[in-house]
């Protein structure tokens, strides 16, 4: 059985939401870094075990440093969220902690995962002095450049959503 | 006309579809833009459809998507996409609006880029200045630690050199003493360093006879240059002001790090130390400073990296350790004035320096500052309490002042200790060291002047590697009343003893 499910990611812009999910779909990666306006809709169907399968529609929505700013209607019908920051910029994660409450109130019952991208551009002990920050929320820390779980964070929360 | 015009540019630009609750197409009109012909469900077009395909069974709503990128058919475009639902069929209204959204995506993508750009080069400068503090305290605490070994070795060399020693001896106590000096030199330097660069240097001006001023560091060199073998000419003009209200040891810092310089990389030839005035204005005289070697020379190319700091290039371009003339550098610039460079590889060294001194004409304001005027014998020796908790400093503190002969020493190493000592004895003056455990030079101070109406007007004097401004005015604030800095030799040390004692 297939089962269709939405999944929205949000954060804010240049922290690579259209990076991971072009390696996720198409496992590819370009350094060119291109503002995505509005959303672009993927579609992947992934097997989640030997009788099921989830076919994943994307959406790729314009990032924003406030996740009260994305449109109402993009986020209508969704079945499981996606955050991302990017670790290499602070700018977008210092308000993590307000914008996943956010989320978890207007959406309670909808499954989030967080992710902290770009992992390949820090180091560890950049990771380490933002811990206080990243460590409470952060469920991934995936890289769109190597393709480090990226695969993984997809595949989990498919499993989820089914 | 008009009605025509609109009906060609809303045929062009709109598309509507009708269709029923489970997605089946039942009408569409202009096929530029979807094109539904091939399929019979609008889920099968494009992922947007399957998505909202639950929105297709709610009656009587309106839903809004705005900037849609629709791909397909190996064609882009950005559609507004309205769903008006009611009770048996859907009306999907679509509008292309590919070249307005476009637009809007070239003005996004500049704007973006730009604050990405910005964060980026603040978290790339906000690196480089913590690397900076890192670095600088690093070095600051690194030589902090040094300077109570530095201190004795200095000092027990001193009194080893006084002692009955052969020739053989002699000499070798001449190397250490030598090469102590060198070690606590270039300490200082880095310790000077790091002072000015976190911009905590300030200049301590004071009324100094500039001529005897240049004469005595002059004499200084003479020897050393001698010994080298090397001609020193000196031409100091007679327009140099006699008098200046100016920070003589940073003047002295400036003078001593660029004929220092110069003594290390000639050879043979001379070294010419050339001072006059440029102009007088306003008070104050642009003193002229050059000096000017037949040594190594430096390569054009590395003129601009010669006072950064830890550079020194050699005759072969290889960089080594060095600092003073960054300290130079640093420090002409904090008195407002200027320094440069000619040279080239094998030609020697032309060090060019201007600077701003304050000319005093008022001889009231002349004191003499010569601090050997102030060490008297007294009637009664004068007892001294030591809090110092390092055994090398308290045994060249002890030997400094058995050599003087007009002190008596008493010795505690812990804070617990100070009060019921004091209350045993009245001591003279008291020196604390700032490396006590647990208590601070300042605590201790305090704490001392709540003793008794004897000890407010005994005088505290800190042993500290802290001379920091802000420093001092905490100690200050605590009563303590002068700082005799580590590393410090018998000379610095008497001299503050002798000032602040009671006769």
């Amino acid at each position: 059985m297939t089962a269709s499910k939405k999944i929205v990611l949000l954060g804010h812009f240049g922290v690579g939401k259209s990076s991971l999910i072009r390696r996720f779909v198409e496992n590819e990666f370009s350094e060119d870094y291109i503002v995505t306006i509005g959303v672009h809709i993927s579609k992947k169907t992934i097997s989640i075990n030997e009788t099921d399968s989830a076919s994943l529609i994307i959406w790729d929505i314009e990032g924003h440093d406030d996740v009260k700013k994305a449109r109402a209607s993009y986020l209508l019908g969704t079945h499981g969220f996606i955050y991302v920051v990017d670790l290499s910029r602070p700018v977008t994660f210092k308000n993590l902690e307000t914008e996943l409450s956010y989320l978890n109130e207007k959406f309670p019952k909808i499954p989030l995962k967080v992710v902290g991208n770009k992992k390949d551009l820090v180091t560890k002990q950049h990771i380490e002095q933002y811990s206080t920050i990243l460590t409470p929320f952060i469920d991934y820390f995936t890289s769109a450049k190597t393709g480090n779980r990226v695969e993984l964070l997809f595949s989990k929360l498919a499993k989820e959503l089914l | 006309m008009l009605s025509t015009y609109k009906k060609k540019h809303h045929s062009n630009n709109f598309q509507y579809i009708l269709i029923d609750k489970l997605g089946n197409i039942i009408e569409a009109d202009n096929q530029t833009i979807l094109n539904t012909t091939k399929v019979r469900f609008i889920q099968e077009i494009h992922p947007f459809f399957e998505s909202v395909e639950t929105l297709f069974t709610i009656k009587n709503e309106e839903f809004i998507f705005n900037c849609v990128n629709m791909d397909f058919d190996n064609k882009d475009c950005i559609v507004d996409i309205k769903i008006d639902t009611n009770e048996t069929h859907s009306i999907i209204a679509i509008e292309n609006l590919t070249s307005h959204y476009n637009n809007y995506q070239l003005t996004a993508q500049t704007r973006n880029e730009s604050i990405i750009n910005s964060q980026v080069l603040e978290l790339k400068n906000n690196y480089l200045i913590e690397k900076e503090q890192f670095k600088s305290e690093f070095l600051s605490n690194f030589s902090h630690q040094l300077r109570n070994p530095i201190t004795a070795t200095s000092i027990f060399s001193r009194l080893l050199s006084e002692t009955n020693l052969n020739s053989e001896q002699k000499n070798y106590i001449d190397i250490i003493l030598s090469a102590n000096r060198d070690l606590k030199n270039r300490i200082e330097d880095i310790l000077e360093l790091s002072k000015i660069e976190s911009g905590k240097l300030i200049l301590q001006e004071e009324v100094f006879n500039l001529k005897k001023f240049l004469k005595d560091i002059i004499s200084g060199y003479v020897l050393l240059f001698k010994k080298k073998k090397l001609n020193f000419i000196i031409d100091i003009d007679d327009n140099v002001p006699e008098y200046v209200d100016a920070d003589q040891f940073r003047l002295k810092q400036i003078l001593g790090n660029l004929l220092n310089n110069a003594l290390n990389y000639t050879s043979e030839g001379f070294i010419k130390l050339h001072i006059s005035t440029n102009y007088v204005h306003a008070g104050k005289a642009n003193l002229h400073i050059v000096v000017e070697d037949t040594g190594v020379g430096i390569d054009k190319n590395y003129h601009d990296v010669v006072f950064e700091r830890f550079t020194k290039v050699d005759s072969n371009g290889n960089n080594n350790i060095g600092l003073g003339l960054s300290i130079v550098k640093h420090l002409v610039t904090k008195m407002n004035g200027n320094v440069s460079l000619e040279s080239d590889l094998g030609k020697g060294s032309k060090f060019i320096c201007n600077l701003s001194l304050k000319v005093v004409r008022d001889r009231n304001k002349i004191i003499d500052n010569n601090p050997l005027k102030h060490r008297k014998s007294f009637e009664t020796k004068k007892k001294l309490l030591l809090i110092e908790d390092s055994e090398l400093i308290q045994l060249s503190i002890l030997k400094i002042l058995s050599s003087d002969g007009n002190f008596f020493l008493n010795i505690i190493s812990n804070g617990e200790d100070v009060i019921s000592t004091i209350l045993n004895e009245e001591y003279d003056i008291i020196l604390i060291s700032n490396t006590i455990q647990r208590y601070t030079a300042e605590d201790i101070t305090k704490s001392i002047k709540e003793t008794s109406k004897y000890y407010k007007r005994i005088p505290v004097l800190a042993l500290s590697s802290e001379v920091f401004r802000e420093d001092i005015k905490r100690y200050k604030a605590s009563g303590i009343k002068d700082i005799i800095v580590k590393p410090f030799d018998k000379d610095s040390l008497l001299d503050k003893l002798y000032k602040y004692v009671k006769k």
